[in-house]
């Protein structure tokens, strides 16, 4: 579709846009200027980036391997932000009068934005400090109510280019913060401890061999049981709570053979350190709560990038301002004001491109609706005056005025977010790989111990007290816990490097089986958006066709608009344009007599179609595209195909997850019939079609295949769903795992487990694959740990262990659980170029 | 030898101190973001170039109901 004609354009004006160098269109050319833009966007930007003297900001971009989109600065007045009521929850108070606000930026995509945005207080009176976190783009802007008005920000950050949304802090990202900041903490109290106690113990093993006096001995024994004491207190706490926990709701957690280790050694070396003899472990000890705790954040962090951009969507509204009219008429003057001021009766404007922002009645204009978003319905629906409007589906033609019946959460799609929210509430908590080997484990350990015991009950109690602790001690499953969040780490930031975010690693395990796959139409399979593409004919009607076309609010004309409207900005004279509803548009453009439209329409007016182009047509057809034909001076001379086209990696990708032995189904709120015709061509059995779904049915139906395997056994194959919109999201967050793929909407993202940055759905069998191979990792892992600890509980059987030798073979063992993780490569590097999803690369 | 007895709680003590700036650090939300600082560092900083002052007040307070035509509104730098 768009591919070869941008490439036939590039080739005829290798012109760059001098803001995002993209190729400029031949309609936008300016001739005898230095700079040229590819749209008015990219040139309003550049001219204000110029005007402000950080001309530099194109030189850090090219430096930090950047990528500029076209600007789309929204030319919003952001009155609405100078409300009191939009900023609940966003702004607090700062000594000083001061107010620190949170917005979310669309469009920040590297360094050289931190650079850019941070440089605000330099160019506009009032504002304080600007920090910019890259990772959630997320800025807080200090500023002074007194000087400036918020919405004079919010002006300015958009016509930078960085859309502004008043960002709201959920509770789970507060927690999320103060956990990782208690985490830190935690480690870094055990890493001080291991550190030091290491110093402590190598001078006692120094001083064993080489004879030490024994009030040094006792000095040094008695200062390492001092800063274990911290370690075990504060820093093991969340070993000891996770496995009381698990006990007590009779599960055994990984975390209890490590309690059971931490407790037993530091009981036992406490009592020698106050007895004056026996051996201490505290160095093992120390390193053990470190390890596993390091290993615990890194995972944590590689979980991070995916969970701030959650988070940062999560926290913008999905409908944030309405334009109300102020005064009588349809004429009167709009005023922004946020959604939250919206009451029944209101009148609101709706302009070309923008969001309805309540539910309501059409009171003034005709347009078109893509709603898609919402139901899934892939055809724009016409509307006119005393139509329904829903809030939250697009206003594709031309302005509305409409008359609010409900608005904020009593709308549709409030009550759609409301399912959502409560779909996420409702996940149950799954169990963990190495939960399950744990239970094994614990049993392993506890017959060893008592084995241990009856053999060298001989020996006298004494040493057979010693040899069960020097058992527990070495078989602590230090490198078992570090197994698993550490290949899973390894494998979160390999995933997110080929462009696939995990929010839950869980999810990784579930994916190892899947049963099911249910995919959704509208902008997961298809491209989600009306096109219009394969034109066969000639090229200069298009052209005419195109200006014509732009007289008309039709869906027909936007998809065309959309396809090829950068094309054409050269002015032509229009006049006697006619429209036929259902049928078409007929017009006169620069004095040649134009009809664009369906066959009946364009044969009414010249000859029959020639044969090539019919077959082509029937071409279309069967591609489930509607032709759209075009006639200049009373002969056919064009036909192309208006439709939502199929992802190109589409039926490669159900061919290889069928080939997998999974069943792909498709799950959708379009039209049974497009559904059924999406399905054939994908080679999808029509039982397995699902199409007119509501979101709460979509949600239903994932709820029962999820259910359905309840009886089964545990390791059941996983039910996947895969989706962009609003009204996949409840469906998204009850699957086994949800995917959401590049372009979904923030509902869909913060539902899903998984998101995919990079086009189409072929990443999905990257997660497939990947997922695998990060248990194989995990394999790997587990069998060189129980290695080490068999090997260690053999030597502690024969009584051979003492605390240097645990201290040598913890971290041994733990080496070689880094190193396996470490070099896995899960998922495959090649795609790395891809993911650019807002500074998780850079 | 005896001085190890004086040496080794300073030595803690000295190290206790580091910790404590640590978790200070930590608590204090300086390890929420590690990605942007480490770029921000990046940028040197030039002395501001002069540009004319605008009128006090000017840029911030117009409230423009409809700025992205007109430029009017457009915040002006403003001279350190």
């Amino acid at each position: 579709m768009k591919g070869p004609r941008e490439r036939s354009h590039l080739h005829a004006a290798p012109v760059a846009c001098a803001h995002c160098g993209l190729a400029v269109p031949e309609g936008m050319l300016r001739p005898g200027e230095e700079k040229q833009f590819c749209c008015n966007g990219c040139r309003q930007v550049h001219d204000l980036i110029r005007d402000w003297g950080y001309e530099k900001f194109y030189g850090l971009v090219e430096q930090q391997g950047g990528v500029l989109e076209p600007a789309r600065p929204t030319g919003r007045a952001f009155e609405d932000l100078d409300d009191p009521r939009a900023l609940e929850g966003s702004s607090d108070e700062e000594p000083g009068g001061r107010c620190r606000t949170r917005l979310y930026l669309e469009g920040v995509h590297c360094a050289a934005c931190v650079w850019l945005v941070e440089k605000l207080p330099e160019a506009l009176d009032g504002v304080d400090s600007v920090r910019l976190n890259l990772a959630s783009a997320v800025a807080e802007v200090t500023w002074r109510p007194g000087t400036v008005k918020l919405s004079a920000i919010a002006r300015a950050l958009d016509r930078l280019g960085y859309s502004p949304h008043v960002h709201r802090a959920g509770a789970a990202r507060d927690a999320r913060r103060a956990e990782d900041r208690a985490t830190l903490v935690k480690l870094g109290v055990a890493a001080a401890g291991a550190m030091n106690l290491m110093f402590l113990h190598g001078a006692l093993y120094a001083g064993e061999a080489s004879g030490m006096a024994s009030p040094y001995e006792t000095f040094f024994r008695w200062v390492s049981l001092g800063i274990a004491l911290p370690v075990l207190a504060f820093s093991a706490r969340p070993f000891f709570q996770t496995a009381y926990a698990g006990l007590k709701s009779r599960f055994v957690h990984i975390d209890l053979p490590v309690a059971i280790g931490i407790a037993v050694t530091f009981a036992a070396s406490a009592a020698n350190v106050v007895r004056g003899s026996g051996p201490v472990y505290f160095d093992s000890l120390a390193m053990l709560v470190a390890a596993l705790l390091g290993a615990r954040q890194a995972q944590r962090a590689a979980q991070r990038a995916a969970l701030e951009r959650a988070d940062s969507l999560r926290g913008v509204a999905f409908l944030e301002f309405a334009r109300r009219l102020e005064g009588d008429g349809p004429l009167a003057p709009a005023v922004e004001v946020p959604v939250a001021a919206l009451a029944p009766g209101d009148r609101v404007e709706v302009r070309s491109g923008e969001l309805v922002p309540a539910d309501g009645v059409v009171l003034f204009g005709r347009s078109t609706l893509d709603g898609s978003v919402l139901t899934g319905e892939s055809a724009p629906v016409p509307v006119t005056e005393g139509g329904a409007v829903w809030a939250g589906v697009t206003n594709l033609g031309a302005r509305l005025v409409v008359k609010v019946e409900a608005a904020g959460e009593k709308t549709r799609v409030g009550a759609l977010l409301a399912v959502v929210e409560d779909a996420l509430a409702r996940r149950p908590a799954v169990l963990r790989l190495t939960d399950l080997l744990a239970r094994r484990f614990v049993q392993a350990l506890l017959l060893l111990a008592a084995a241990a015991l009856l053999l060298a009950l001989p020996l006298g109690t004494e040493a057979a007290v010693g040899r069960v602790v020097a058992l527990l001690v070495v078989a602590c499953p230090c490198a078992l816990g570090l197994s698993v969040p550490l290949a899973v780490s390894v494998g979160l930031m390999r995933a997110a490097r080929a462009g696939i975010f995990v929010k839950d690693p869980d999810a990784l395990d579930r994916l190892r089986r899947v049963g099911t796959v249910l995919l959704d139409k509208t902008g997961t399979l298809t491209e989600g958006k009306a096109t219009f593409a394969r034109y066969l004919g000639d090229e200069a009607a298009l052209e005419l066709a195109t200006t014509l076309e732009a007289e008309s609010s039709h869906a027909v004309a936007h998809a065309l608009r959309a396809s090829l409207g950068r094309r054409v900005n050269v002015v032509r004279e229009v006049t006697e344009v006619r429209e036929v509803a259902g049928r078409g548009i007929s017009g006169v453009v620069d004095g040649r007599r134009l009809a664009v439209g369906n066959r009946a329409h364009v044969e009414a007016l010249a000859a029959p179609a020639p044969g090539e182009l019919a077959a082509h047509a029937e071409a279309l057809v069967a591609d489930g595209f509607s032709p759209l034909w075009v006639a200049v001076d009373g002969r056919v001379v064009g036909v192309g195909g208006i439709g939502d086209p199929l992802r190109a990696d589409a039926r490669a990708t159900v061919d290889a997850l069928r080939a997998r032995g999974v069943r792909v189904r498709i799950l959708s709120g379009d039209d049974p019939r497009v559904v059924a015709s999406v399905a054939a061509r994908l080679g999808i059995a029509p039982a397995d079609a699902l199409g007119g779904r509501t979101p709460e049915e979509k949600r239903d139906v994932v709820a029962s295949l999820v259910g359905a395997r309840e009886g089964e056994e545990r390791r059941a194959p996983a039910v996947v769903m895969v989706g962009d919109g609003v009204n996949d999201a409840a469906a998204l967050a009850l699957a086994d795992v949800g995917v959401a793929v590049l372009g979904g909407k923030g509902a869909s993202l913060v539902a899903a487990d998984v998101v995919l940055t990079r086009e189409g759905v072929a990443p999905l069998l990257d997660l497939l694959h990947g997922s695998r191979r990060v248990f194989s990792v995990i394999r790997r892992n587990l069998a060189f740990s129980l290695l080490y600890n068999a090997a260690g509980a053999a030597l502690a059987l024969l009584g051979l262990v003492g605390p240097l030798l645990a201290a040598v073979l913890m971290p041994v063992s733990s080496l070689s659980v880094v190193l396996s993780s470490a070099l896995s490569r899960p998922f495959p590097a090649a795609a790395r170029r891809a993911a650019r999803p807002h500074g998780a690369e850079a | 030898m005896e001085t190890i007895f004086v040496l080794l709680p300073l030595a803690l003590l000295i190290a206790g101190i580091a910790l404590a700036l640590f978790i200070w650090a930590a608590r204090s939300g300086q390890f929420d973001d590690l990605e942007t600082p480490a770029v921000r560092v990046l940028f040197d900083d030039e002395p501001a170039p002069a540009a004319p002052r605008p009128a006090p007040g000017e840029p911030a307070a117009s409230p423009a109901p409809n700025p992205p035509e007109t430029t009017s509104d457009a915040p002006t730098r403003r001279t350190e």
